[in-house]
């Protein structure tokens, strides 16, 4: 069992009794749960295949053809064809598919005509279809995991480099923090959007998805580290002349241990708070990236391009917009009552006697 | 430390000042000795002659007795709002930057050349010439100006503003490297007989002959005067006097926001037969509105008078028949079928990329590529197959030849051949060593993003990736042009020609430096040609020996010969996978916007190609009226098929 000290039990303590952040947090854990495991609710591959006495599980494993289920071609079975096949048919074999039979990127064209559909339960389509005529509750669920993902990516290396080289300026003091102050106020006066649409216009063409999600990850992380330092730079410059920094040195211990042991936990607090806006912006960011045009490659589902369906389509099919943006404010609502929550219970002013 | 910290800022603000906004600073330029010297050293090229000189057997032809362009019910005045995508970033109708989505409204749509071809019988209708005549013997075409022409400025145009251009579109200043090649290769002679009588010759004789003479616009000799070394900047922002009906005065330009074109009342063409029921608003507000989005709220509004419909999302969604405008009759909707050169819509192959120069990879995407899907879902079946490169020409298109059609089996098949014969993980096929059958297929289509999803989604079926890239429109058109892409959907506008060009996208001339060798064999350190409009890198031998004789043909019957027999060869070749046309455009406009009894003409590009629709102001009193009060009229959905192709 890891054993946290009182102190931050009792801030933990004061996190459960804020109630609004608290459940905010339930819910969002239990959002992030299922997105985890979003491939077996919103999915076109079936949960399970009875076949000849045979057990399939498509979810997770490489995709069967169609001939491996009696069916005539060779590429992905048409999962929801083939549930209806075995019905028609009357046989043993049967197939069950997820609540939502639709992965994020194929077109369901009702009629063979692409158009956006409002929302149709007994198709399966929840929320409707998009301008392609996608499952748009599929293109959040997976937008939104992508969002949800990068935004977390964003934070950690954010604070890593935020924290290491805010934590050095601080202790180091002297040439090293004025030169590494004055490369950052130079650094941070790069305009960050023009030059997400640079780094993007020289991106080689074979670049795959995953790399083009790293790329887009590497410029924004490189152009918002710097407001971290800043902090991080004034607490350790505070926390260093206390006494029991000093005491630690007498004792022996190196930089390395001063820092990470002694000085770290000591301004977690400042940090923690920070986490949440840290999220809320990222995915802000990302979304709005996206509505330029300039985030993640298409077809890959995102809030961004579903919101810039939904302002262009804004009369003809308003359920777009409906959803995106619903989604949209409901996660950095979320995350913004935590973010909240926790600066409450870790802002140590409670303690002082001008409260 | 600090003063060093500045530096760089220093440097980043001179390198942003701008130096044509000090154009009283500029030197003085007069290069009418640069020009004339120019004259003296080819004078076989500008010959200066007399009225003798003369041939006097020319047959001499005015086009006078074809039918007029526009309605004589057209009415003159009026405001019409058009919205402009992007404000242009010079007024120059030349060099770099100019040839954007504005310049039509100053020179394409607008200026006057010697003679336009008339846009419903194809014939010429006199322009700026009074008549002409062709010589074939001397490959020359004679014109005669038209004594009463005169440029906006009140100056009269003749022969001169004609010489210059042979001096103005060769030189170096414009940074036009097109232009400069153009006008030094497609012409051998000019020679002023007097100021309105002028004969133009070129290499080979065509079954357009005169086109090659008759479509060329002059340029004002004496606002040019000041062309040199600084011409880009200098002439950045003037606007040149013009032989069109609108001008641009001064004040009407507000940068990044809006440019007003005023029509020239005193216009000297405006009693002309052919002229004079065009152009008949009287102001044209050209609108900065970047959303299109916007543009069609501004439209249901009013505020914008006509938006083109073609693309089905509009025609049928957003502006269905249903739409009470639509059924009050306040905005008509009108569907026109024309007959023209049709943009070559699909994907073309850069065959010098691994795998894609192997045959059978092509051929396969051929068949993995499901345009009829494309058509039906995208298009809801409005548009049709396109089957070569040059579809739309008539009798110099293929008659027979098919597109492949979409077909998992033939694909694998010839996916097969190439060594790719079992699929991965996910579908997509792969080779023994693990090279996977996926390409990146990129477009600056941003408007028809949804068609590469659709590609994408298919060619998985038969074991094929595209990995989808949209770029915009400027950045996709460079990749092209670079010869970086795999597959790239894109097409070229091809403006209305007898017959199609093959040089420019066949020929191994614009795909390699050196594409072959003295002894015919593949130049093995060959590299690829940039700025080219050979996007599929293609270099046959045969091709280029078939290009030479059809540029070398002078009459109709080869040439049709050699069209078919190149299409053929580029079929077999499969570099291009055709996609789709459409055989019509289709337009929504308020009622007070009015149009001739038959819409629009067989071989027009829009409907406002022409200028042929007017504004009816008590028209628009009367719907602003209805609209308020709540009547209505009866709805105007028509569809024009007199042309459709059957």
């Amino acid at each position: 069992m890891i054993k946290l000290n009182p102190q931050t039990r009792k801030k933990l303590a004061r996190f459960q009794k804020i109630k609004l952040g608290y459940f905010s947090f339930v819910i969002l854990s239990l959002i992030i749960a299922f997105l985890s495991v979003a491939e077996l609710f919103v999915n076109s591959r079936a949960l399970i295949v009875h076949y000849e006495d045979t057990w399939y599980f498509p979810t997770y494993a490489d995709f069967h053809p169609g001939t491996e289920f009696g069916l005539d071609y060779t590429y992905e079975t048409d999962y929801r064809a083939l549930k209806q096949h075995f019905l028609d048919n009357n046989s043993n074999n049967w197939v069950l598919m997820p609540l939502v039979p639709f992965n994020a990127y194929e077109n369901d064209a009702t009629g063979g005509i692409m158009k956006p559909r409002p929302p149709d339960p007994e198709r399966g389509h929840y929320l409707g279809t998009d301008t392609t005529s996608r499952d748009i509750l599929a293109r959040l669920v997976y937008g939104t995991r992508t969002a949800l993902m990068f935004a977390f990516a964003f934070m950690v290396s954010v604070y890593l480099i935020g924290i290491v080289i805010g934590c050095a300026m601080g202790y180091f003091g002297g040439w090293f923090d004025l030169m590494f102050q004055r490369l950052i106020e130079i650094w941070s006066n790069v305009p960050f959007l023009y030059m997400v649409i640079i780094v993007f216009s020289v991106i080689p063409a074979d670049a795959s998805i995953p790399i083009r999600i790293f790329l887009l990850l590497s410029v924004m992380v490189l152009f918002s580290w710097t407001s971290m330092t800043y902090y991080m730079r004034t607490e350790t410059y505070k926390e260093k002349s206390r006494d029991y920094i000093a005491a630690a040195r007498v004792i022996g211990a190196g930089t390395p241990r001063i820092i990470f042991r002694h000085i770290l936990p000591n301004v977690l607090s400042t940090l923690v708070t920070f986490m949440p806006f840290t999220v809320v912006s990222a995915i802000s960011a990302i979304t709005a990236l996206d509505f330029l045009g300039f985030g993640l490659p298409v077809p890959t589902p995102s809030l961004g391009e579903l919101l810039k369906q939904g302002t262009a389509n804004l009369r003809t099919a308003p359920w777009i917009v409906t959803a995106a943006f619903g989604t949209l404010v409901l996660i950095l609502t979320l995350v913004t009552f935590i973010g909240e929550a926790i600066r409450e219970s870790f802002d140590p002013k409670q303690f002082t006697l001008y409260r | 430390m600090k003063p060093h910290l500045f530096l760089p800022f220093l440097l980043f603000l001179i390198g942003c000042s701008d130096p044509s906004s000090d154009e009283a600073s500029l030197p003085t330029i007069d290069n009418t000795a640069e020009v004339e010297a120019y004259y003296e050293a080819n004078p076989d090229f500008f010959k200066f002659k007399t009225l003798d000189d003369l041939p006097q057997d020319l047959t001499w032809v005015d086009g006078s007795d074809l039918s007029e362009v526009g309605s004589p019910n057209a009415l003159k005045g009026g405001t019409e709002t058009v919205r402009l995508a992007d404000f242009p970033r010079t007024l120059r109708t030349v060099g770099p930057d100019s040839n954007g989505s504005f310049r039509p409204w100053i020179l394409d749509d607008t200026s006057m050349a010697m003679a336009h071809r008339h846009p419903e019988s194809l014939s010429y209708y006199p322009g700026l010439a009074r008549r002409w005549a062709v010589d074939e013997a001397s490959k020359t075409v004679f014109v005669e100006l038209d004594p009463e022409a005169t440029w906006s400025d009140g100056v009269p145009i003749t022969a001169d503003d004609y010489l210059f251009i042979f001096w103005f579109f060769r030189t170096s200043y414009i940074t036009a490297p097109w232009y400069n090649n153009w006008y030094e290769s497609q012409y051998t002679a000019v020679t002023k007989y007097s100021d309105h009588l002028l004969s133009i010759s070129i290499p080979e004789l065509k079954p357009d002959t005169d086109s090659k003479v008759l479509e060329l616009r002059p340029l004002p000799r004496h606002f040019y005067r000041e062309v040199g070394e600084d011409f880009l900047e200098r002439y950045q922002w003037r606007f040149a006097p013009t032989t069109a009906a609108y001008v641009l005065k001064d004040d009407n330009l507000v940068k990044g926001r809006s440019i007003r074109l005023t029509r020239n009342k005193d216009w000297w063409a405006k009693d002309k037969k052919h002229w004079r029921y065009r152009f008949n608003i009287d102001n044209i507000n050209l609108v900065v509105i970047r959303d299109t989005p916007k543009v069609f709220e501004a439209f249901k509004r009013g505020d914008i008078d006509q938006f083109g419909l073609t693309l089905a999302e509009y025609w049928y969604d957003k502006l269905p028949d249903s739409d009470p405008a639509v059924r009050a009759g306040y905005i008509e909707k009108k569907w026109f079928y024309n007959v023209r050169p049709r943009p070559p819509y699909g994907l073309w192959i850069n065959s010098d990329q691994p795998l894609l120069d192997d045959q059978n990879i092509r051929l396969g995407i051929q068949h993995a590529t499901h345009w009829q899907l494309v058509i039906d879902q995208f298009f809801r079946g409005d548009a049709e197959r396109l089957n070569t490169a040059n579809d739309g020409y008539g009798p110099y298109s293929h008659p027979t030849l098919r597109a492949r059609p979409f077909d998992i089996t033939q694909a694998l098949a010839y996916f097969a051949e190439a060594g790719f014969t079992e699929r991965g993980p996910d579908g997509i096929l792969q080779r023994a060593d693990g090279t996977r059958l996926a390409f990146t297929l990129s477009s600056g289509y941003e408007a028809l993003k949804d068609i590469l999803t659709i590609l994408k989604e298919e060619g998985a079926k038969a074991g094929l990736e595209f990995r989808v890239e949209v770029l915009d429109a400027t950045a996709g058109w460079k990749k092209v042009q670079e010869k970086q892409h795999e597959l790239h959907f894109s097409a070229f506008g091809y403006s209305l020609e007898l017959y199609p060009r093959f040089w420019e996208t066949f020929h191994s001339a614009n795909a390699y430096d050196k594409a072959f060798l003295d002894n015919g064999e593949v130049n093995p350190d060959r590299s690829r040609k940039t700025q080219t409009n050979n996007l599929e890198l293609l270099a046959i031998p045969e091709m280029d020996s078939l290009i030479n004789q059809y540029r070398a043909a002078s009459d109709a019957e080869t040439m049709m010969a050699l069209s078919h027999e190149m299409n053929q060869l580029h079929h077999d070749y499969a570099s291009f996978v055709p996609g789709f046309q459409t055989g019509f455009f289709r337009l929504g406009h308020w009622r007070w916007i009015r149009y001739p009894e038959h819409f629009s003409y067989k071989h027009a590009a829009g409907a406002t190609q022409h200028f042929v629709h007017w504004i009816d102001e008590s028209r628009k009193s009367e719907t602003t009226q209805a609209k308020q009060g709540g009547d209505s009229f009866a709805a105007q959905v028509i569809v024009y098929d007199q042309h459709r192709a059957r």
